[in-house]
């Protein structure tokens, strides 16, 4: 096999990227946060110069953003800059850890009941379609008043429970349609088993749709956080985007002159948002051909 | 070879599929059919009838992709759902498709090899990858395809008479005794058409392959000549000979099928039309009672 045809595929990826602005918007401004999320030890510790801009009292409160401060300083005297992208991090972390965790039963849930049909299918659409209802808002405001010092692993967990049935619907339905596909019935006179038809014949097609729904649950979770946080009803001490906004409207920081208090952790969310929201549309746009602007673009 | 004499036989094989807003609740695809494909003389018989005539619910039926609602489909004198180990592999060997659609059989994030490898592999033809290759090349080169042009390429780039040659070609590496082919030339133009036809009358012969060859199109059931049985509305209304249904058909229904292959021959213009209200008619017409009412439950 030669290194041409091996790398075939990936030009086909390349050039979808080149031809969807949208795709390839979103996916270079997700980068662009993920890489600043990943930079923010290095940006504290240059920013502290030694010591941590965001511990308690380690400059003047109210600072005015300067060269110093970017982003000027807290109520506690904590450098604003350093505090945001790591609160970015978090933000990510949350919905990362919250994204897989619902995409992986998602998926399972979805090929399960996809694949096998009938009752299994019922009883786990039944489940899914109870979890889907949930009022998960004020159900997370109650679960988080018992929480307290969790971490991100935990809040992960805890956003997740509710955000799985919505990429576990999404798939299930892509399953339903994939299944009765002729390759599928020749998968199956070839002896393959089913599992060897969901690994090799079905998930290779289903890949975009997971993307997406690992894309949306993230969202979900990341934006179901801040909610918490910003009415202060945040489990725990962790510092996400949406405590620094709480604790901006909570200070009046913006009368204070603190700005970018508030505008940065929404700035950040908004970037994220349409990001994610991008790749969406462009995925869909890509493998939905119906949905491309011109015939055969 | 003992598995060279096995036949499939159909016993009062009916399938049903819930439908709401019929008077039953259910459709009935296939009606109480009988039949018995013999291997020995490996020989063709064609299964004609209209879309949703049960055509295709009866060859799915038959590589037990489905299981019919009642009755029993037998291998060997076996049902094929109640096989052994054993007993299954040597039904799958011997019993293997050709599907309609050349573009959906593959799947598109693979090279159409794959196909052909999933069947070595799985079959248990070789384990030399070597062998493998020549496996593949002599069977490609037997459904006139070249291995060099075909073989490495993604299904987007073949086209269709080519996609549904490599079908052939591995029913070709698989010699089963039997072929299941739904509608495999629907989807192909008339040369890629005639070729095809002409490989799988070669193989009945050459292999001893039988083939359920299923159709809407009646001229090419002439050209494959063999046995033909004419279905309509889930029941098999006619059997016999090609020649003997083609020129003395009994059936009304076989009549009608028979007038509506257009003729390329200008001075054999259709002149009359067929009365659609009539046709529309008896297609709306409720489902004739079978002569037990017993067995239809009735809300």
């Amino acid at each position: 096999m030669t290194l041409q045809s091996t790398l075939r595929p990936l030009r086909g990826v390349a050039r979808r990227l080149r031809e969807n602005w949208k795709l390839s918007t979103g996916l270079v401004l997700l980068i662009g946060l993920i890489l600043l999320a990943l930079l923010s030890p290095l940006i504290s510790a240059a920013v502290g110069q030694g010591t941590d801009p965001v511990a308690i009292a380690a400059y003047q409160k109210w600072l005015r953003p300067s060269p110093d401060h970017w982003f000027g300083t807290d109520q506690f005297g904590r450098d604003l800059f350093a505090m945001t992208i790591g609160a970015l991090r978090v933000s990510l972390e949350v919905g990362a850890i919250a994204g897989v965790l619902s995409t992986v039963v998602g998926v399972i849930m979805a090929f399960v009941a996809g694949y096998k049909g009938g009752a299994v299918d019922g009883t786990l659409s039944t489940i899914t379609d109870m979890v889907l209802v949930v009022p998960s808002f004020p159900l997370l405001i109650a679960l988080s008043a018992y929480t307290k010092n969790v971490g991100i692993v935990e809040l992960g967990l805890m956003l997740a429970a509710f955000s799985w049935p919505f990429a576990a619907r999404t798939i299930r339905s892509q399953v339903l349609s994939l299944r009765a596909r002729p390759y599928v019935e020749l998968a199956k006179v070839s002896k393959l088993r089913d599992l060897e038809i969901i690994a090799y014949e079905l998930l290779p097609n289903m890949l975009p749709y997971i993307g997406v729904g690992f894309a949306s649950s993230a969202l979900g979770a990341i934006f179901a956080l801040v909610g918490l946080e910003v009415i202060g009803l945040g489990p725990g001490e962790t510092i996400d985007l949406g405590k620094i906004i709480f604790s901006a409207i909570g200070t009046g920081a913006m009368t204070l002159g603190a700005w970018p208090m508030f505008v940065a952790p929404i700035f950040l969310l908004t970037l994220l948002f349409a990001a994610l929201n991008l790749i969406n549309i462009g995925l869909e746009e890509v493998y939905n051909p119906r949905l491309r602007g011109v015939a055969g673009a | 070879m003992s598995a060279r004499t096995k036949d499939i036989e159909l016993h009062d094989v009916e399938q049903r599929f819930h439908a709401r807003g019929s008077a039953t609740g259910f459709l009935t695809a296939v009606h109480e059919t009988s039949f018995t494909l013999r291997s020995d003389p490996p020989h063709i018989v064609s299964l004609v009838g209209q879309s949703g005539s049960g055509k295709s619910t009866i060859a799915r039926i038959i590589l037990g992709l489905q299981r019919p609602t009642s009755g029993t489909v037998t291998y060997g004198g076996k049902d094929i759902f109640k096989l052994s180990r054993a007993e299954y592999d040597d039904y799958r060997r011997n019993v293997q498709p050709v599907f309609q659609d050349p573009y959906a059989i593959f799947n598109p994030v693979y090279r159409v090899d794959r196909v052909l490898r999933t069947a070595i592999k799985k079959f248990g033809l070789t384990k030399s990858k070597a062998r493998a290759q020549e496996l593949m090349e002599e069977s490609l080169r037997a459904v006139k395809l070249d291995p060099a042009q075909v073989l490495g390429r993604y299904p987007h780039q073949l086209s269709g008479g080519q996609r549904q040659r490599i079908m052939l070609a591995r029913v070709h590496m698989l010699r089963p005794a039997f072929i299941i082919a739904d509608e495999p030339v629907s989807m192909l133009d008339a040369q890629v058409r005639k070729l095809f036809l002409d490989i799988l009358v070669d193989f009945q012969r050459a292999y001893g392959m039988t083939t359920l060859f299923i159709t809407h199109d009646l001229s090419t059931v002439y050209y494959v000549g063999g046995d033909v049985m004419v279905i309509t509305k889930g029941r098999v209304v006619e059997r016999g000979p090609v020649a003997q249904v083609m020129h003395t058909p009994s059936h009304s229904y076989t009549k009608m099928l028979l007038a509506s292959v257009p003729q390329p021959d200008p001075d054999k213009r259709w002149t009359d039309r067929i009365d659609i209200e009539e046709a529309d008619r008896e297609e709306a017409a409720p489902e004739v009672p079978t002569s037990d009412p017993a067995r239809v439950p009735r809300p």
